[in-house]
């Protein structure tokens, strides 16, 4: 029996199963809920690594669920994107869970930490799910899965603020996944398939007779993958969910959670939207209008920001909007500079939610202006938090710089130098609201006597430090990453 | 087109008109209600239209229910939208559920389940 | 509500709602229903007890340990059929491919392993409806004791 055949199936199976597993666990062993976790996503983790090695050397593959051929089964699609975004969400995902560990005891209830387990693990087993699978209703359930468990995990403090803003979350996540189904209905009224790479085939005739059933299912998919991956317009539910929620659920949302509907988004206008469709309408200058939108206006919003993790979370805004900026631009240099933003934000962004995080655990101060001084009690974090601030701004030597360079010289290679301008501007920006943190943090005495801070478990202060090698390392040497990423390019734009 | 045309093209898809009619009316009512049960009522009402809509896909004129007997050869309407949906009622139970629970717990914070009261409880939303 | 004849009825016909959402959970591959019609059939009876008399007689005859229990393995029992079949030696959930005995198409028996995971589906709803009425009806001094 050969079982690394079976790994596209059993990255998503293993952490489903300990999911169902945990809340027995949790009632009557309390004490292996955190190893089995651990060890749910190791295995993920793993597996990912195995399945990049074999698609580097032997190029994509395919997994029939149920042994039945694609058009009646459903069929897992491993190619370049899927595992580079499998690799980002189990490797991340991994690290912020060892920090949630000693993080959570201090946050949560002691009956709830079970529950939140099952969660994390539904969550890690959905996101996997989106990005592996190759059927349009395989992807509207784990979806569905993803919208669920990402609200459960901001509800789960039962503070007031955190379930509001998780209604309204799941308010806003249940019409974006609606609007997906819709689109769904309308994709398979018109080709009769649900798999992706049979509606590609059949919908180029489809176009000829059914041109405005097509621009509404497309339509429909922007703005359902749009709300729930916050771009520009679509954002309002994003600064109160991750600021209130415990710090290793904000660091997972943030980093994590709105990525991977971007991945979807990329999947579905690249892989099967046929190319004259999107001459049809102005489809990708509408998304370069509103992450243009995106970019400027969350860079705004962040500077006015008092509390740090809300500003954390407009940063976040910003973020996503390169991402599709590099959708947008539509050549080979902006796409492999958004999808490489992908797994450099996911590291900056929890590292820099896992610091804040860190720095409430310690001090108990969420404020900015009570955060003066913490550089000299709380080194670790304070380290972690800089080389985070460095690399959203773009400094040479962390991976931020890497990204962007590539975004600027994609729409330089298009032709439209505006773009190249807004990332420099919105640099600068970002550059306003994270040094004075900086100096402040290092730089300024205190005025009046804080406590000594809490100590750090080692629990949280190596993820931190893993997140910051990381950073630099990816930003030193790129081309470790760079190889999947340039081919994933070349595949979505079918060269 | 003259409106007899359009009152014909109508009648044939009538199953169609009536979901887009249905979700026109769920989403307004999420919207413009300030009662949060009345917020998920929309919401259920929406997901239900879009139901209707997926397994209106499915009809074949002239057919009958998907059950296979031996020795009977009989066309069959599409048997694959309804299977599909049965997955998506069973999400849409489990939202409502969890949104529920999110409205007794707000509740018992705030004391109202209106959403511009506990907008002025909190003191003017966010951004 | 505590009325005579609302509990003498709803004694009566228990069974048979029982016997009837067992009935649409086992011949999900033959006749419409199949697991999340039949679970929800059995947990409605379970909540029709629940109301007719009152909550601490429903809560006695399922309690909340075995409830957790029965919600856990019907999902571990449909995970577990897919990983049975990836040690038979056919990709994760085959039916055919993985060598389940198929009967002939129309008998009880047929159909391999969608009869059991039917059924695994079928024990999770019903416990699911369960627990999300015990949990929304619940009193807050209640709701801490059985977490």
């Amino acid at each position: 029996m050969n079982f690394s055949q079976h790994l596209p199936a059993l990255i998503v199976v293993v952490p489903l199963f300990f999911a169902f597993l945990m809340p027995l666990l949790a009632r009557w062993r309390k004490q292996w809920c955190v190893p089995v976790t651990l060890g749910a996503i190791i295995f993920s983790f793993l597996a990912a690594l195995k399945m990049v090695f074999q698609v580097m050397s032997t190029g994509p593959f395919s997994y029939y669920m149920g042994d039945w051929p694609p058009p009646w089964g459903i069929e897992l699609s491993i190619d370049y994107l899927a595992v580079f975004a499998a690799l980002t969400v189990t490797g991340v995902g991994l690290l912020i869970i060892w920090y949630g560990s000693k993080d959570l005891l201090h946050e949560l209830k002691s009956e709830v930490i079970g529950w939140y387990y099952t969660l994390y693990l539904l969550l890690i087993a959905s996101m996997v799910g989106i990005v592996i699978t190759n059927d349009i209703f395989n992807m509207f359930v784990f979806l569905e899965i993803c919208a669920i468990a990402s609200c459960g995990i901001i509800s789960i403090k039962e503070s007031r603020d955190c379930i509001e803003a998780a209604f309204k979350y799941l308010v806003l996540s249940v019409l974006g996944s609606g609007a997906f189904l819709l689109a769904a209905a309308m994709l398979y009224m018109v080709t009769g398939h649900l798999n992706f790479t049979f509606m590609a085939e059949a919908l180029p005739e489809a176009m000829a007779l059914y041109p405005n059933n097509l621009l509404v299912a497309l339509g429909l998919l922007i703005v359902g993958l749009g709300v729930k991956a916050a771009l520009f317009p679509l954002h309002v539910w994003l600064p109160d969910a991750h600021s209130s929620a415990p710090s290793p659920s904000s660091a997972v949302l943030s980093g994590l959670v709105i990525k991977v509907y971007a991945v979807a988004m990329i999947r579905l206008l690249y892989l099967v939207f046929p190319r004259e469709l999107l001459g049809l309408a102005p489809v990708m200058d509408m998304i370069l209008g509103m992450s243009t939108l995106a970019i400027i206006i969350g860079s705004m919003f962040a500077i006015v920001q008092d509390d740090i993790k809300k500003m954390l979370a407009y940063s976040s805004i910003a973020q996503i909007g390169y991402v599709f900026l590099g959708v947008g631009l539509m050549s080979e240099s902006a796409l492999v500079g958004g999808i490489l933003h992908i797994f450099n934000h996911a590291m900056m962004k929890s590292m820099l939610f896992l610091a804040a995080g860190a720095f409430i655990y310690g001090t108990g101060a969420r404020k900015l202006s009570e955060l003066k001084g913490v550089g000299h009690t709380m080194p670790i974090p304070t380290i972690a938090f800089c080389i985070g601030a460095f690399a959203m701004v773009g400094i040479p030597i962390t991976s931020g710089f890497i990204s962007k360079w590539y975004l600027a010289l994609g729409a330089l290679d298009v032709g439209r130098p505006f773009f190249t301008a807004v990332i420099l501007i919105s640099s600068l920006l970002n550059g306003i609201y994270y040094l004075p943190i900086v100096v402040n943090a290092f730089f300024s005495k205190t005025e009046e006597v804080v406590p000594e801070p809490e100590k750090l478990p080692k629990q949280m202060l190596v993820p931190l430090a893993l997140l910051s090698f990381g950073v630099i390392l990816f930003g030193v040497y790129p081309s470790l990453i760079l190889g999947i990423v340039y081919r994933a390019a070349q595949l979505l734009l079918g060269l | 087109m003259t409106i007899t045309e359009i009152v014909l093209r109508l009648h044939a898809n009538s199953y169609y008109f009536f979901a887009i009619i249905l979700f026109i009316i769920g989403f307004h009512t999420m919207l413009t209600h300030n009662n949060l049960i009345k917020k998920v009522i929309g919401m259920n009402i929406m997901d239900m239209a879009i139901f209707l809509f997926f397994v209106a896909i499915g009809y074949v004129r002239g057919g009958r229910s998907p059950i296979l007997e031996p020795g009977v050869n009989h066309t069959f309407i599409n048997p694959l939208p309804s299977a599909l949906i049965l997955t998506g009622i069973v999400v849409a139970v489990s939202v409502t559920a969890y949104a529920l629970s999110l409205i007794v717990k707000l509740y018992k914070h705030y004391g109202t389940i209106d959403a511009e009261e506990i907008m002025r409880i909190r003191g003017g939303g966010s951004l | 509500m505590e009325d005579v004849i609302v509990r003498y009825v709803s004694r009566f016909i228990l069974p048979f709602v029982q016997l009837y959402g067992l009935y649409v959970v086992l011949h999900g591959h033959l006749s419409p229903g199949g697991g999340f019609s039949g679970g929800a059939v059995i947990g409605a009876s379970m909540i029709l007890y629940a109301l007719s008399f009152n909550l601490a007689a429903g809560s006695k005859k399922l309690s909340h340990d075995v409830s957790s229990i029965l919600e856990s393995s019907g999902a571990l029992i449909f995970a577990g059929m897919g990983l049975i079949s990836i040690l038979l030696g056919a990709n994760f959930l085959a039916n055919r491919a993985a060598g389940f005995p198929l009967g002939t198409p129309g008998n009880l028996f047929s159909s391999g392993s969608i009869a059991i995971i039917t059924f695994g589906v079928g024990i999770k709803v019903a416990s699911t409806m369960i627990t999300l009425f015990y949990s929304l009806i619940e009193e807050e001094d209640h709701s801490h004791d059985h977490h």
